[in-house]
């Protein structure tokens, strides 16, 4: 029935959006009743780390307080936010690259780290689930049970302890890879083919950090799946009824494992975020993270304020669009 | 202790994490003896930067400190701050996840939406803004804003067992005698489900450690309490890479997986043999 599906959409869209604003009420009331403004606090900063003697005359940071609107009281800050965020993205302009507003440096380094986090995430969840299904269904054999104490291992490190052992052994030790950045300093930029061989040898590394422990975890919890799966009775009627193998991978186990492994995929999203933002300090890849640990050592409020609003809003908007392709995957939801 | 038997995973598990307690456990004896009473982060103690040698296993590093005992220091404070917040997250976890899957309906519905967001959303940027802004971060606070943010793992490994356990005859049993809601839940439903307990435990202690290693690394939180992610991060400012001081760098890393691999080797176990489903299928 059409009107079931779209029932479904509409409550999952108003949930999405109800999630995204307390999330944002939540963080916004947080960061403004820990005392002191942030233009104090950055001011106090630059002192205490430049030892300068004369003290920053009260009423430049009255000025700035009324520029960033921090004389109004904590509601109407808050309005006012809101305001602006949704009418035309605005996050206040960066302290330390005033005034370049805050959105247009993360603007700059969101291509980098959706680039990177995509082909990564969708590399490490679709060889996940094929290796998982190979290990499931030949469980007995050596290689699987082999398989299966690397992935043990491999599924559990966090993934910036990974990037750092690898930039350990292979930039440090070996040099046969760059120790950071997106591309060489001289390359001339643009399309071609020495340029993004260039770029993607320096995504090398960072990549493989993320795919090495994510491929290994959704097999994992494929194995599982499938070996579950196994023990079904209709499993069983299917052998019997002489069904080919190949049919009843695809059609029986792969299937039935989509939905639970794509509720997984869509709740770890912000979990793998959350390294990925050590991913790019280690590696210094000139993305979201990097800009976000950046912002951190100069105190620039409305920049960690922008990232962290933007990432709560595009790892949402993924949960969001994964649960779309739900009625896709489970017919159930359809009827 | 038929665990033991039955799974090699639990038993792996258990040995490499009761080692590393027991050697968290001795440390102060440990660096009491070696450092001759100096604490272990102590500047300038030792010659900066020397090689492994018979006096330091593991060398100094650049700040002249013995890595060995920096290291013993660094296990004891992670173990220690993973298990208080853990501990923490676990608590909130059981009330709210009893609370939700004992009384079901809109606060069934309400604790299930907020713990999926604190699920969804990458809750470590907006951990480290607020280590960053609040100035006195100590042990207790750290703990508590890491509980804050694991707890909802720990509710989903939880949550689902309480759903059954509630429909099980001596929960209904207890019901018609009219108990109260709050004695069938504490002295029908927990006790049955301590194993249960103990997997949401370990989720959150390995979640809070891997959040709070992260925020050390790169240099929030509480100098003073050294964990291994400060430790790590020590190394990394001193330039231990580009002066290949790896032993420094390694060491730190492989003790942390250790503890991550064994606490999972723990839960993967558990699972074979509380889930008897899966057990009569492997034949583990």
């Amino acid at each position: 029935m059409k009107n079931k599906l779209l029932r479904y959409l509409i409550r999952r869209f108003f949930l999405y959006l109800i999630i995204f604003l307390i999330s944002l009420t939540a963080f916004f009331f947080f960061l403004n009743l820990v005392p002191g403004d942030p233009v104090t606090r950055y001011v106090q900063e630059l002192e205490a780390r430049y030892g300068l003697a004369t003290p920053v005359s009260e009423e430049i940071i009255k000025e700035y307080k009324e520029a960033f609107g921090l004389d109004k009281n904590l509601f109407a800050r808050y309005t006012s936010y809101l305001k602006r965020l949704v009418l035309n993205f605005d996050f206040g302009p960066s302290f330390v690259a005033f005034p370049t507003p805050a959105f247009q440096l993360i603007l700059d380094a969101f291509p980098w780290s959706i680039g990177l986090l995509g082909v990564a995430v969708i590399v490490s969840w679709t060889l996940g689930i094929l290796l998982g299904t190979i290990l499931g269904w030949k469980r007995e054999s050596k290689g699987a049970s082999f398989a299966l104490v690397l992935g043990l291992i491999l599924s559990q490190v966090p993934t910036y302890l990974l990037a750092l052992i690898l930039v350990m052994v292979f930039s440090f030790v070996l040099g046969i890879f760059p120790m950071g950045g997106a591309y060489s300093p001289l390359i001339e930029k643009g399309f071609n083919l020495r340029y993004i061989i260039d770029l993607l040898y320096h995504a090398f590394l960072p990549a493989m950090s993320l795919i090495l422990v994510y491929t290994f975890g959704t097999m994992i919890s494929q194995r599982a799946l499938v070996i579950n799966i196994l023990g079904e009775d209709y499993i069983k009627l299917a052998e019997a009824k002489g069904l080919k193998s190949n049919r009843l991978i695809s059609r029986y186990i792969l299937r039935n494992t989509l939905l639970p492994q794509t509720t997984g995929l869509a709740l770890s999203l912000g979990f793998i975020v959350n390294g990925f933002f050590l991913i790019e300090w280690i590696f210094n890849y000139p993305g979201i993270g990097r800009l976000f640990m950046t912002a951190i050592r100069q105190m620039d409020y409305n920049v960690l304020m922008g990232i962290t609003v933007n990432t709560m809003f595009w790892v949402l908007t993924a949960n969001f669009i994964i649960e779309l392709l739900y009625p896709l995957i489970d017919p159930r939801i359809r009827r | 202790m038929r665990i033991f038997k039955s799974s090699p995973k639990f038993t792996v598990g258990v040995i490499i994490i009761s080692i590393l307690i027991v050697i968290a456990l001795l440390e102060p004896t440990i660096n009491n003896h070696r450092l001759g009473g100096h604490s272990s982060t102590e500047i300038g103690l030792y010659e900066t930067s020397l090689p492994p040698s018979k006096e330091h296993p593991f060398g100094t590093d650049a700040y002249g400190r013995d890595v060995f005992s920096l290291i013993l220091t660094g296990l004891k404070y992670s173990l220690l701050i993973g298990f208080i917040a853990g501990g923490l997250a676990t608590l909130i976890a059981v009330v709210l996840a009893t609370t939700a899957g004992y009384k079901g309906g809109w606060l069934d519905a309400f604790i299930t939406t907020v713990s999926n967001a604190i699920l969804i959303i990458p809750s470590w940027p907006i951990l480290a803004i607020i280590v960053l802004f609040v100035r006195k971060v100590d042990l207790f606070f750290l703990s508590l804003i890491l509980a804050f943010f694991s707890w909802a793992g720990s509710s989903r490994q939880i949550k689902p067992q309480i759903a059954s356990l509630k429909e099980r005859p001596y929960v209904e049993l207890a019901r018609v005698t009219a108990f109260s809601d709050i004695e069938i839940m504490f002295k029908e439903i927990l006790p049955n489900f301590l194993p249960y307990i103990f997997v949401g435990f370990s989720y959150a202690v390995t979640g809070t450690m891997m959040a709070e290693t992260a925020l050390r690394l790169v240099g929030l939180g509480p100098a003073d309490i050294p964990s291994l992610g400060q430790i790590l991060n020590w190394a990394l400012y001193a330039g231990a890479l580009a002066q290949g001081h790896y032993f420094l760098v390694l060491t730190p890393i492989v003790i942390l997986i250790l503890l991550f691999v064994s606490i999972n080797l723990i839960n993967v176990g558990l699972d074979e043999v509380y889930n008897p489903r899966l057990k009569q299928i492997t034949g583990v």
